[in-house]
């Protein structure tokens, strides 16, 4: 698959402009983030004002031609209007029709495009933007909050244009045919159009405000139900969950319901408007009618023009609620863009930040194309392989420091292993090596250059992804050509040869979402395979042995020795077969305590011999 | 698909009572548009047969009464909107809430293995935001629907009492309008329902790869994907545009049949004006009353579109209710654990890959540690659902006593609640309330102390700022995975319950810590509880009393 050239351009516009943009550009923002079609915008709306002027025409001519039609005039007078009555009557539903297929293209599209930008933002964007979101608040930003966004255009702009330019159109009209009624019109027009809506978003906010923390519980609450279905019924905690799920459920509902009286009212005030308009037309009209200031047969139609005048209003209180809805939807994607967006990872120097990938894409493969990540190791370029680590410090941003002091060098054909207690920081360490966090201190480089991520160094992680396609596609999740054979050959470097043969479907299989259908051990020997694919010449690995057996560990070891092109370092707590590895760097209290071979330290060092033979004490 | 299932009467009370005030409502607006027709026709009516010459005084005061009567009915109407729109929100968010616990309760009951066979995404998506749909259902559709009932014949019938020729245009139109109705929404509904399949996937797909950036991130993969994502929304964009220009066209046929028969009627009235067969006052009286006959109409097929959604999502919501409930509600006590043996007896399950566990038997007796231990795939982990009473088997029975807890063939006897009491089980994943660490662990003070000090976790605690006081989130979120696990070991160790079952407890622990974990099974085992233990490591193969083999191919063994 290759990427269009429109995510390179969108990626590599500047950003940090819209950063200085003030909140209340929220919607604007969000709105250029749908990348709309201004022209098509337009078309929706011309086509949105005739469809219903054709209802307001309708109203009018039928009046004037009944009313006329009363005098007993001949009756060829009256065939263009019986003629419009019935165009009028057709047009109508034919053109809201086209209208709604205009607009919701525009909206889906928009959405897509939205959903898009958002993916790649945070795919460029810094590590910890994505890290820091829970499952439960993804599943409602990219969900929920771009439908929300792309209604903006259905359900909120594209109704109040309509009601603007009908509601001027109308009210000229009937101001041309009597004065007074005409400026009764425009009020009640205003009444329902402005009034209503303000408060009906303001009874929206109201209850966002104070549904808000309320409708996150519910979810949070029906997601950690149903994710630990099992542990809770067996704790018995399930009755104590649905009861908070209730409660939180009870939250929401208030809210609602504080809510519900201003939104009553504003449903009211547009019946309100159309009575008192048709009212006002009568109560100023019939004098009028009686002094021959007013011809009766146009007093039929200001009487009877507003009944079908205020049908583009009706719609705008709730499209008040929905242009509240997107704005507070626009702000929290906005928010995860600009999360992502902000200071994007540091070089070890601490000095030049390391640059965003589509910049260094671009910058040394300007040859590649548009899709440069489709082949990161274009074979005319090797990518630089030689990693070195000097007085590296480590740690979150803002954080304590986990690890100080570290040398390492890292380079194709060797493999290095870094062992210690668990929460010693040496996951942090690997997240820092990958080029994924800011090193606090020391230098860090690949052949002298900052490290790029995927490019040199590729990562498997302990809580790796395992996505919810087939075996093979979460292969070629690491190298988009991995071929049917190559992925067998993987698999069964991993140990997973007879779990392969025993799937129904082999490596078309459907794996569960985030691998739930596989067990602890075949899901780490997955990302093993994975690791072994991956083009990457420097592999590091977050304990590749947990979940495995004595031979299964020593298996998973000795596979990914096997190639001189590539160079390994490995992160684990077991030191049962690392007899292997070139060198071993023991942590403890965040320094390095011992480093050396295996035999080395087994000579040299009492606490790592002790180790190891208390693990092989355990084996039977 | 039908306008108004029963079941959802059924399962949501809210929707009771808010149906029965809506159709109230609906005959009070069907009687007062009657009414505002007749008023408006009148006093238009007579003045603009006579009003013209009278002297604007005079053709006023002909007419004031009508006006007044008018301007009441119109605040009648406004207050009724009010009171309908008021607790229509209200009904809805109760009936979500009423279905969304349910669906939550059911699917949690239906147990595990039903979620983890794909089903749990989409359960998710329905819980948190499918079923939200139907409040547009509710607070839109539904009212319109009562009024199509109500407002609709009763103006029909006004107009047939006033002038029949434009009553047998609109009556000859009206049948077409559920016939369209009908055609359409036979032609929408597998779309439709297609339609929400798709968004669910599309949103389980995007999930997912977001949810797997890190690791995309961390292979220099993150680029690609933004390709598939644009893909999956044109794909879903294509889709839903296909739903659209058949669902509209149900919103088009209406609107077509009711401003043209409107239109019709307006001709008709006119024709038979001029030549004197009619009054002005029955005209214009007609001519008001044509398009409320349609309106509610027009309005149920607007919202037809917003309802569906809703229709839809609820009937995802009644298949999972409507779904069985293995029965696991036996009535017997379960024995007392501290004395009685737990026995699984010959156990299988059928899973994608043959039978696993096949042929399983072993006894969880007080006092002895047995482990579980054979190759990833081999059933282990189903085996420990088995044992536990979530899972029925396909073959075999799990015994307490002479009592079943859960059996293929026969009916479970021993009520699963008193089985769960005295069981605690630590997953792979570590499930944590949230609350201060304190309160997760449970126990007194110096009981957690001494657990704490057996599983490494007061080393973690005396890190911390705030000590026991610490405040972790739902699933330990703030802690570390190691963190994690041990907060929840500590909890076992503090627990009384007499079976404890742990799924690769020696997870992301170093050896110190394993070493403990050791130690604290032994413990276990000298207190006189029951020990079960999923591992593959050597030191905890070594420590069990018994050790299952489970294999793929082979019966499973019991060595000693």
């Amino acid at each position: 698959m290759s990427a269009p050239s429109t995510a390179t351009r969108t990626v590599t516009r500047p950003w940090p402009d819209a950063l200085g943009t003030p909140p209340r550009g929220t919607l604007r923002r969000a709105v250029g983030l749908l990348e709309v079609s201004r022209s098509r915008f337009l078309l929706a709306v011309l086509l949105g004002t005739l469809a219903l002027g054709c209802a307001v025409a309708l109203a009018a001519v039928s009046a004037w031609l009944i009313a006329r039609a009363s005098q007993m005039p001949p009756v060829l007078t009256l065939s263009v209007a019986t003629v419009g009555v019935r165009a009028f009557g057709i047009g109508r539903g034919v053109l809201r029709y086209v209208e709604r297929l205009v607009s919701h293209d525009l909206a889906l599209s928009g959405m897509t495009r939205l959903r898009t930008t958002l993916y790649e933002r945070l795919a460029d964007g810094r590590a910890g933007a994505v890290l820091g979101v829970r499952r439960g608040d993804l599943l409602a930003r990219v969900g929920a909050d771009v439908d929300d966004v792309g209604d903006l255009v259905v359900r909120g702009l594209l109704p109040a244009s309509v009601a603007v330019t009908l509601g001027v159109a109308t009210s000229t009209a009937m101001i041309l045919i009597w004065p007074p009624a005409g400026l009764a019109l425009v009020a009640c027009l205003l009444l329902a159009g402005v009034v209503a809506p303000w408060l009906a978003g303001r009874s929206a906010r109201a209850t966002e405000r104070r549904g808000a923390q309320a409708r996150a519980d519910v979810n949070a609450e029906a997601l950690g139900l149903l994710d630990d279905a099992g542990p809770l019924t067996v704790a018995g905690h399930v009755p104590a969950r649905l009861a908070a799920l209730r409660d939180a459920d009870l939250r929401a509902r208030a809210a609602v319901d504080a809510g519900a009286g201003a939104s009553a009212v504003a449903a009211g005030l547009g019946l309100l408007a159309t009575g008192i308009a048709v009212l006002a037309a009568l109560v100023t009209g019939v004098p009028a009618v009686g002094d021959g200031r007013l011809d009766p047969v146009l007093l039929a139609v200001v009487v009877l023009t507003p009944l079908a005048a205020f049908e583009a209003t009706s719609v705008l209180p709730q499209a008040a609620v929905q242009v509240h809805r997107s704005r507070a939807a626009a702000a929290r994607i906005l928010a995860l863009v600009d999360a992502a967006a902000e200071g994007p990872a540091a070089t070890a120097d601490g000095t030049a930040a390391v640059a965003l990938p589509s910049d260094t894409a671009a910058g040394s493969r300007a040859t590649a194309g548009p899709t440069p990540h489709d082949s990161p190791r274009a074979d005319d370029d090797a990518p630089p392989t030689h990693l070195v680590a000097h007085g590296l410090v480590v740690g979150w941003p803002g954080g304590p420091t986990l690890v100080a002091g570290l040398d390492l060098d890292l380079r194709p054909g060797r493999m290095v292993a870094v062992v210690g207690p668990s929460g010693t920081g040496k996951t942090t360490l690997l997240l820092t090596l990958a080029g994924l966090l800011p090193p606090q201190g020391g230098s860090l480089t690949v052949d002298g250059g900052p490290v790029q991520p995927g490019a040199s160094v590729a990562l498997t992680a302990e809580d790796a992804h395992v996505f919810g396609t087939n075996v093979l596609e979460n292969l070629r999740v690491a190298r988009g050509d991995v071929t049917e054979d190559e992925a067998r050959e993987a698999l069964g470097a991993a140990g997973l040869g007879p779990w392969l043969s025993g799937l129904p479907d082999g490596l078309a299989t459907l794996l569960g979402p985030d691998g739930r259908t596989l067990s602890g051990g075949e899901r780490r020997r997955l990302l093993l395979a994975r690791a072994l694919v991956c083009p990457a010449p420097l592999l590091l690995l977050d304990e590749p042995t947990e979940h495995l057996d004595v031979a299964g560990a020593d298996a998973a070891l000795r596979a990914l020795r096997g190639r001189a092109d590539r160079g390994v370092l490995i992160v684990t707590h077991r030191l049962t077969g690392l007899d292997v590895v070139d060198e071993v760097v023991r942590l403890a209290d965040g320094h390095v305590a011992a480093r050396g071979t295996h035999t080395d330290l087994m000579e040299r060092d009492a606490d790592y011999r002790e180790a190891v033979w208390h693990e092989h004490e355990e084996t039977p | 698909m039908k306008p108004l299932d029963p079941r959802l009467l059924r399962h949501a009370r809210a929707a009771r009572w808010y149906v029965a005030l809506t159709v109230a409502l609906g005959i009070l607006t069907a009687a007062l548009v009657v009414a505002q027709a007749l008023l408006l026709a009148r006093a238009l009516g007579r003045t603009v047969d006579d009003g013209a010459g009278l002297g604007g005084g005079a053709a006023w005061d002909a007419v004031a009464p009508l006006v007044g009567w008018l301007a009441l009915v119109v605040a009648a109407r406004v207050l009724v909107t009010v009171v309908q729109e008021r607790y229509a929100h209200r009904a809805a968010a109760r009936a979500i809430a009423e279905l969304r616990e349910q669906v939550v309760a059911r699917a949690t009951a239906l147990g595990p293995r039903w979620l983890g066979d794909g089903r749990g995404p989409e359960v998710v998506t329905l819980a948190t935001r499918g079923l939200d749909d139907l409040e547009p259902y509710f607070v839109r559709y539904l009212p319109q629907l009562v009024l199509a009932a109500t407002v609709t014949p009763a103006t029909l019938l006004v107009v047939l009492g006033l002038e029949w020729v434009s009553a047998v245009i609109l009556a000859a139109v009206l049948p077409l309008v559920p016939i369209f109705m009908w055609l359409v929404g036979v032609l929408t509904q597998g779309r439709a329902e297609r339609g929400l399949a798709a968004m669910q996937q599309l949103s389980a797909q995007v999930l997912d790869l977001i949810a797997g950036l890190p690791s995309l991130r961390a292979l220099g993969r993150q680029r690609g994907p933004g390709a598939r994502v644009q893909a999956l929304g044109d794909a879903h964009r294509r889709a839903t545009m296909g739903t659209l220009r058949i669902a509209f066209l149900s919103g088009m046929v209406l609107e077509l049949l009711s401003t043209l028969s409107v239109a019709l009627v307006a001709v008709a009235i006119g024709l038979r004006l001029v030549e004197g067969q009619l009054d002005l006052v029955t005209g214009l009286a007609v001519l008001v009353l044509a398009p409320e006959v349609f309106a509610p109409l027009r309005a149920v097929g607007m919202q037809f579109h917003a309802s569906t959604d809703g229709v839809a999502a609820a009937q995802a919501a009644f298949e999972i209710l409507d779904e069985p409930v293995p029965d696991r509600a036996g009535a017997a006590p379960c024995d007392d654990l501290r004395r009685t043996p737990v026995r699984v007896e010959h156990v299988s399950v059928h899973s994608a890959r043959g039978q696993t566990p096949r042929d399983l038997s072993f006894a969880v007796t007080p006092g002895r540690v047995t482990a579980l231990a054979g190759p990833p795939g081999s059933g282990k982990s189903t085996a420990v659902e088995v044992l536990l009473g979530l899972l029925t088997p396909d073959e075999g029975r799990v015994l307490v006593g002479d009592r079943v807890v859960v059996a293929a063939h026969e009916p479970a006897t021993v009520d699963i609640a008193s089985y769960w009491r005295q069981v605690t089980w630590l997953p792979q994943r570590p499930v944590l309330e949230p609350g201060t660490l304190a309160q997760v662990v449970g126990g007194d003070d110096e009981r957690r102390a001494q657990a704490a000090a057996v599983t490494g976790l007061d080393t973690v605690v005396g890190e911390l700022a705030d000590g026991w006081s610490t405040s972790v989130g739902r699933g330990g979120h703030g802690l570390s995975v190691g963190q994690a696990q041990r907060v929840a070991l500590t909890r076992a160790l503090v627990g009384s319950a007499p079976l404890v079952v742990l799924d690769e407890p020696t997870a992301h622990l170093d050896d110190a810590a394993e070493r403990v974990v050791l130690r604290t099974v032994e413990a276990l085992r000298d207190a006189g509880r029951a020990v079960v233990l999923v591992a593959h490591r050597p030191a905890l193969l070594a420590c069990a009393d018994d050790v299952v083999t489970l294999d793929v191919e082979h019966l499973a063994a019991v060595e000693r």
